[in-house]
């Protein structure tokens, strides 16, 4: 069997699971699950946020560490963990316990993709810096929508590549077959990962627009020029121009959606140098 | 002044783009397809054609692709509701300047529109960090602006006069154009590019500020002089108001002209170089200016001279030929000048005429000066 024929199988059989909702997909980790669900309550006490959190710890140092961050003109006090969910907001809160979980997503202890995924998520929280920035140009005040959308506008992409992973043991592992090659791999990521990454979104109950960036995203939306979803097209492809992305980019395209974002989002160069300005530097450590 | 043309099948579109455009003081004319487009862009020269996407018989995409294959490289917007990525992609290869989606705000029109025409905007690369090669954005064909004739001066007066007197004052290594009417300034500007525009305040039935805005679209990197009469108002201040860099007062006193000629021209243009040979240029003007000629000589030797000894000759000739020759300057210039080669190492030589080696060997100092009748002859001495 040829590599193309291979690669659109691949795609088939990953759509076919979609459909037939037999697709294992990540669950959210209890403690995030059960801290995402209060959380949806406005008069939640952050009290109540810290009692389940503090179950884990890797999440609630975490917390901690952006509370006291510059960011969130965080001094060197050490805070208690309600007192950090206090400085944060309920928010930032729910965004930083996604960002945890999407991040393990994209961790992978297999060499064959771990390097790859690992750009893929650099990509994300460049995307998810981006639209926030974005976003926030336009005085819009809930910037952490926008960043959720960003940061999972590709987390199809870690699950179809751990499928690809399994399939490909079965096929030179049992049946002693040749796979494709890791261009068609990626290929067949782009292909496949926005329906599952919808289905994903889905499961761990994102907000309706953030699904829809993951969905919708790929193209901007003429209708609804001040939609998440054109933010999250145009500073992906923003991402993709400064080069923070995994796999081939079609040149031509990336600068044809800058050029259609210039226009739908109203972002002069101007705006767009300082959006730009120093974005790899700031993300370089955030793989830790 | 700047003509567009809108290319649109909506007469809507093609009635608001042509208002936003006049409003900006340029001529627009309207084709409703890519047929009509072709055959206007036939006829005449445009400085911009607004080209819509979606039209019947031919299509902006259509138009677009004659137009790049028959040569034309006029710049081109898109101004359409089509924001596809690979129909605008397909549009960006062919060869457009900038894009813009509809609806559109009239802002965004005028921005872009006025950023084409200046030539520094548009579709370019445009982020702040270095892209990697492959994704770095493609020269748009529109930009391409090879060719066209430098000249130092345009002097936009109804009286010819004007521009002969300007003329006769100016160093001849100045170049100048002059027109007396609004219409020729505008053809000028389209087919030279000039360092400085002096634009009359009083041209008859002529608003000069809405003229040197129209012109500034053409030459955006030329200086804007408003040439007026002295008065007790604050002239200087009122030119400013209308969009001027800087008044030239008529009728023109020496003085001012020289001043004119050292804020907006670079006083290399007084030295010339090529490869070790620095040539002077001559002196136009009255006789008591040449003290002022030759301080800025001077002060222009130093920076020519380490240009050569950068490029490792050993040799510096100076041609002096067409220098004035009156009084002691020139001696004290030359000595001045030897004593600067000497002290970067480099070897000196004079060219000149007789009267010059006169000069030479009346003082003890410059007996010694290297003189030479001709560049050629200079150059002969030090490859012997």
């Amino acid at each position: 069997m040829g590599a193309e024929k291979l690669s659109e199988q691949l795609e088939q059989i990953v759509l076919k699971r979609i459909a037939e909702d037999s697709l294992v997909l990540p669950t959210l980790p209890s403690v995030v699950a059960k801290a995402l669900e209060v959380l949806k309550d406005p008069d939640v006490s952050f009290k109540q946020v810290g009692t389940i959190i503090e179950r884990d710890p890797v999440i609630a140092a975490r917390l901690l560490r952006q509370a006291t961050s510059a960011a969130f003109a965080g001094g060197t006090k050490k805070v208690t963990l309600p007192e950090a969910l206090t400085r944060l907001g309920a928010k930032a809160v729910r965004s930083l316990l996604v960002e945890a979980t999407a991040q393990k997503v994209f961790m992978s202890r297999d060499p064959k993709i771990a390097d790859s995924m690992k750009r893929v998520w650099q990509h994300s929280v460049a995307v998810a810096t981006l639209s926030r920035d974005v976003l926030a140009l336009s005085g819009n005040a809930d910037s952490e929508a926008a960043y959720l959308a960003g940061l999972l506008h590709d987390v199809g992409k870690p699950v179809v590549a751990a499928i690809l992973l399994e399939f490909e043991r079965q096929m030179t592992e049992v049946y002693n077959r040749p796979f494709i090659d890791s261009a068609e791999w990626m290929a067949v990521i782009a292909r496949t990962h926005r329906p599952v990454g919808v289905a994903l979104a889905e499961k761990w109950q994102m907000p309706e627009q953030v699904t829809r960036c993951i969905r919708d995203s790929a193209e901007y939306d003429n209708a609804d020029r001040a939609s998440l979803v054109n933010i999250v097209c145009f500073s992906n492809s923003l991402a993709k121009k400064t080069g923070l992305y995994a796999g081939t980019i079609d040149a031509d395209e990336v600068d044809a959606l800058v050029m259609i974002g210039r226009s739908i989002i109203g972002a002069n160069d101007e705006i767009i140098k300082t959006l730009t300005r120093g974005l790899k530097e700031r993300l370089s450590n955030l793989y830790d | 002044m700047a003509t567009i043309l809108t290319v649109d099948d909506s007469r809507s579109v093609r009635t608001i783009v042509a208002k936003q455009v006049k409003d900006l003081g340029f001529e627009v004319e309207e084709a409703e397809d890519g047929v009509q487009g072709l055959s206007k862009l036939g006829e005449r020269e445009y400085d911009l054609v607004l080209l819509d996407v979606t039209m019947p018989n031919l299509d902006g995409p259509g138009m677009l692709a004659k137009m790049r294959e028959g040569g034309n490289k006029t710049p081109v917007i898109m101004l359409t509701s089509e924001s596809k990525r690979s129909v605008v992609s397909g549009v960006m290869k062919i060869g457009i300047a900038d894009y813009i989606l509809k609806p559109f705000k009239p802002e965004e029109l005028r921005a872009k529109v006025l950023s084409v025409l200046q030539g520094e905007g548009g579709a370019e690369d445009v982020l702040a960090v270095t892209s990697e090669p492959a994704a770095a954005a493609p020269e748009p064909a529109g930009r391409v602006e090879a060719g066209k004739q430098f000249v130092d001066v345009l002097v936009v007066d109804d009286m010819e006069n004007v521009h002969k007197k300007l003329r006769t004052m100016l160093p001849a290594h100045i170049s100048l154009n002059g027109v007396t009417s609004a219409q020729a300034a505008l053809q000028s500007c389209r087919q030279r590019v000039y360092r400085v525009a002096l634009v009359d305040t009083e041209i008859p039935d002529v608003d000069s500020a809405v003229l040197a805005q129209q012109l500034k679209v053409l030459q955006p990197h030329a200086a804007f002089v408003a040439l007026a009469l002295r008065t007790t108002n604050d002239v200087l201040g009122e030119a400013r108001a209308q969009g001027f860099d800087n008044v030239l007062f008529k009728p023109f006193s020496q003085d001012n002209v020289d001043d004119f000629i050292g804020q907006y021209f670079d006083n290399l243009d007084l030295l010339t170089a090529e490869e070790n040979v620095l040539k002077a240029a001559a002196f136009t003007g009255r006789a008591d200016r040449i003290d002022k000629y030759y301080t800025r000589i001077a002060e222009t030797f130093s920076p020519a001279l380490n240009k050569v000894a950068a490029a490792c000759f050993e040799d510096v000739i100076l041609d002096v030929s067409v220098a004035p020759t009156t009084g002691d300057r020139l001696a004290k210039f030359l000595l001045a000048a030897a004593d600067q080669a000497k002290q970067v190492g480099m070897r000196f030589a004079v060219v000149g005429g007789g009267e010059l080696q006169k000069i030479l060997n009346t003082y003890t100092e410059t007996k010694e000066l290297k003189f030479y009748a001709s560049v050629s002859e200079a150059q002969a001495a030090s490859q012997a």
